[in-house]
């Protein structure tokens, strides 16, 4: 009983993205701003599970999202006349996945020695120096990019290849936000999360209570950064059909996570899909109606939140329903 | 065999000496208090026992494994527990999480679930008395109540070895009489070595330890039976003050 219980805040999770998913199909015209939201609130999720967990703010976090772009857009531009179909997307997101944990290993050894606001510091400029990297030493095409459209329709055919790209790649990004919201229960609920739990409140009495704060903080890392990897080739790669590298290492993407992040509450399952959902809409509001105006009204909207609720949305709301009946579908 | 040994272990930070050499045996299941005024490097040696800091020197031996080297982690998994002197409860986490995450990353915490970490955490509960409180933030708790918890975090912990820094600091005669009792009630039961650091609260040193180990200036200054070293001359001079009428008025 007590098994079930702990996963119940499962269900507000898959209830909010059915939902969303559902109102993009049924309402027509909405797809795009429906698949906007889902692509930040999966950003918002997989970047919570380590951010969240942790109390760590990686400012080079889109890298990781930049390389998993380049692991599925190698794969489609040299594999084309292999006729392996579908198979080369598949060894697409494999391949986005080993990028980013790889990526992340090499950050991870150096900065995850690092404590709190030096962290942040040594991850300012990964996604930079790797951009610089690959313009500089030429490394896939180097600036030029990789297009590979028509490698694409060659793969899967004209209309399989249109499809991907406008409608299968947005469900993708989808079951990436699922993935990382599910990711993060299972976290939450085991011993890296009490693990991760304990550095976040109190690093050193946590090391001398046994934990090998290391590897936790690898664990939600790596986790993290995977499933940027995965997020990269598929809201970018299979549904742009392009790469630049002055696009996918932009930090802008990063800032974006951390306001979703901060805006629906750190280290909550909900919080994602919450900060997700305002980030998404206000963005999309604020194009339409004010263009030009949005970071003028958006900067003070995101202060107002962080001042009135500093635990985030969902952390607020967490603490209204404390000790009532809803309270363990909220977390 | 002697489940913790010391030998030689010096920790320098900077030009001050903070341990000197100091070489010490604690058997199973012993209880001892490590006495010394403010300054004396009590507290550096628990860190340097429990990995905290590295010793500059010397070497440290626990269930004859050679763990100057190990990171604080690994000798709690082989069986190194430590209470703080001001207690750090997890604030945000329940009582019942609190004893939990000491279960579940301790000596057996490997074999445990979550779960089973849970129920454990239950156990220790009801041996410091905070049933009501189980599932309150432990930041709530009185301060009395947060040094029974960092107890109960770290006997959750399965250790062979207690360190306790300051358990009693700060507590009225009543109650460190009552932890005096507890602590002693824990030892048998739970049979582990016990090693208590003690600054002024000679009540808890008399009542506690069958040995004691005196420090002075980062050095070992004697190390008997309690009954000895509290009537050792050197102990009286350097810790308990000098004989009335040497004491100048101060003002």
């Amino acid at each position: 009983m007590e098994r079930v219980t702990r996963y119940l805040p499962a269900v507000p999770v898959l209830l909010a993205y059915l939902l969303l998913f559902a109102f993009g199909l049924l309402v027509p015209g909405k797809w795009q701003l429906v698949s906007q939201i889902a692509f930040f609130c999966a950003l918002g999720q997989a970047f919570n599970l380590f951010m969240g967990m942790t109390g760590y703010v990686d400012f080079g976090y889109v890298a990781f999202l930049g390389v998993g772009t380049y692991g599925m857009a190698l794969p489609i531009s040299m594999l084309a006349d292999k006729g392996l179909g579908a198979g080369t997307i598949v060894i697409g997101l494999v391949l986005s996945v080993v990028m980013a944990v790889l990526l992340s290993l090499a950050v991870g050894a150096v900065a995850l020695r690092l404590r709190g606001a030096y962290f942040a510091i040594a991850t300012i400029g990964v996604n930079e120096g790797f951009r610089y990297l690959i313009e500089g030493a030429r490394i896939w095409r180097g600036s030029e990019g990789i297009i590979f459209s028509s490698q694409l329709r060659a793969t899967l055919g004209r209309e399989a290849a249109m499809s991907l790209s406008t409608f299968w790649a947005d469900v993708m990004v989808f079951g990436v936000a699922v993935l990382a919201a599910m990711l993060t229960l299972i976290y939450l609920r085991g011993k890296v999360g009490y693990a991760l739990a304990a550095v976040r409140m109190d690093e050193d009495a946590a090391k001398v209570m046994g934990v090998n704060v290391t590897r936790y903080k690898i664990i939600a890392f790596i986790s993290s950064a995977a499933l940027a990897g995965l997020l990269g080739a598929t809201a970018w790669a299979l549904k742009l059909t392009y790469v630049y590298p002055a696009d996918v290492f932009a930090i802008h993407y990063t800032i974006e996570a951390i306001i979703i992040v901060l805006l629906g509450g750190a280290g909550t399952l909900l919080g994602p899909i919450v900060g997700g959902l305002i980030y998404g809409l206000s963005k999309y509001f604020l194009a339409v109606h004010l263009p030009g105006f949005q970071l003028i009204i958006f900067a003070p909207i995101i202060i107002a939140i962080i001042v009135l609720f500093p635990e985030g949305t969902v952390g607020m709301i967490r603490r209204r329903l404390a000790g009532g009946p809803l309270e363990k579908y909220i977390v | 065999m002697s489940l913790l040994r010391i030998e030689k272990v010096t920790k320098r930070f900077g030009g001050l000496v903070a341990v000197d050499g100091v070489t010490l045996e604690v058997a199973h299941g012993e209880m001892m208090a490590i006495v010394g005024p403010n300054g004396a490097g009590k507290t550096t040696l628990f860190n340097l026992i429990n990995g905290v800091f590295f010793a500059d020197e010397g070497r440290i031996w626990f269930k004859d494994v050679d763990v100057t080297r190990y990171p604080a982690y690994r000798r709690a998994h082989l069986g190194i527990g430590r209470t703080f002197q001001i207690p750090r409860p997890f604030g945000h986490a329940t009582v019942r999480e609190n004893i939990a995450i000491g279960a579940m990353f301790g000596a057996a915490g490997r074999e445990l679930t979550v779960g089973r970490s849970m129920e454990m955490a239950d156990h220790y509960i009801r041996l410091i008395g905070l049933e009501a409180h189980r599932d309150k933030p432990a930041a709530v708790l009185t301060s009395v109540e947060k040094k029974l918890l960092e107890i109960a975090r770290a006997l959750a912990m399965k250790p062979r070895l207690l360190l306790m820094d300051e358990a009693m600091a700060g507590m009225n005669p009543k109650d460190v009489d009552q932890m005096v009792a507890f602590i002693k009630r824990i030892r048998n039961e739970e049979g582990i070595a016990i090693v208590a650091l003690v600054e002024h609260i000679m009540r808890a040193v008399a009542g506690l330890a069958e040995r004691v180990l005196v420090m002075h200036q980062g050095a070992k200054l004697v190390d008997e039976p309690t009954k000895v070293a509290l009537s050792d001359p050197r102990v009286i001079e350097v810790y308990l003050g000098r004989p009335p009428g040497e004491v100048h008025a101060q003002g």
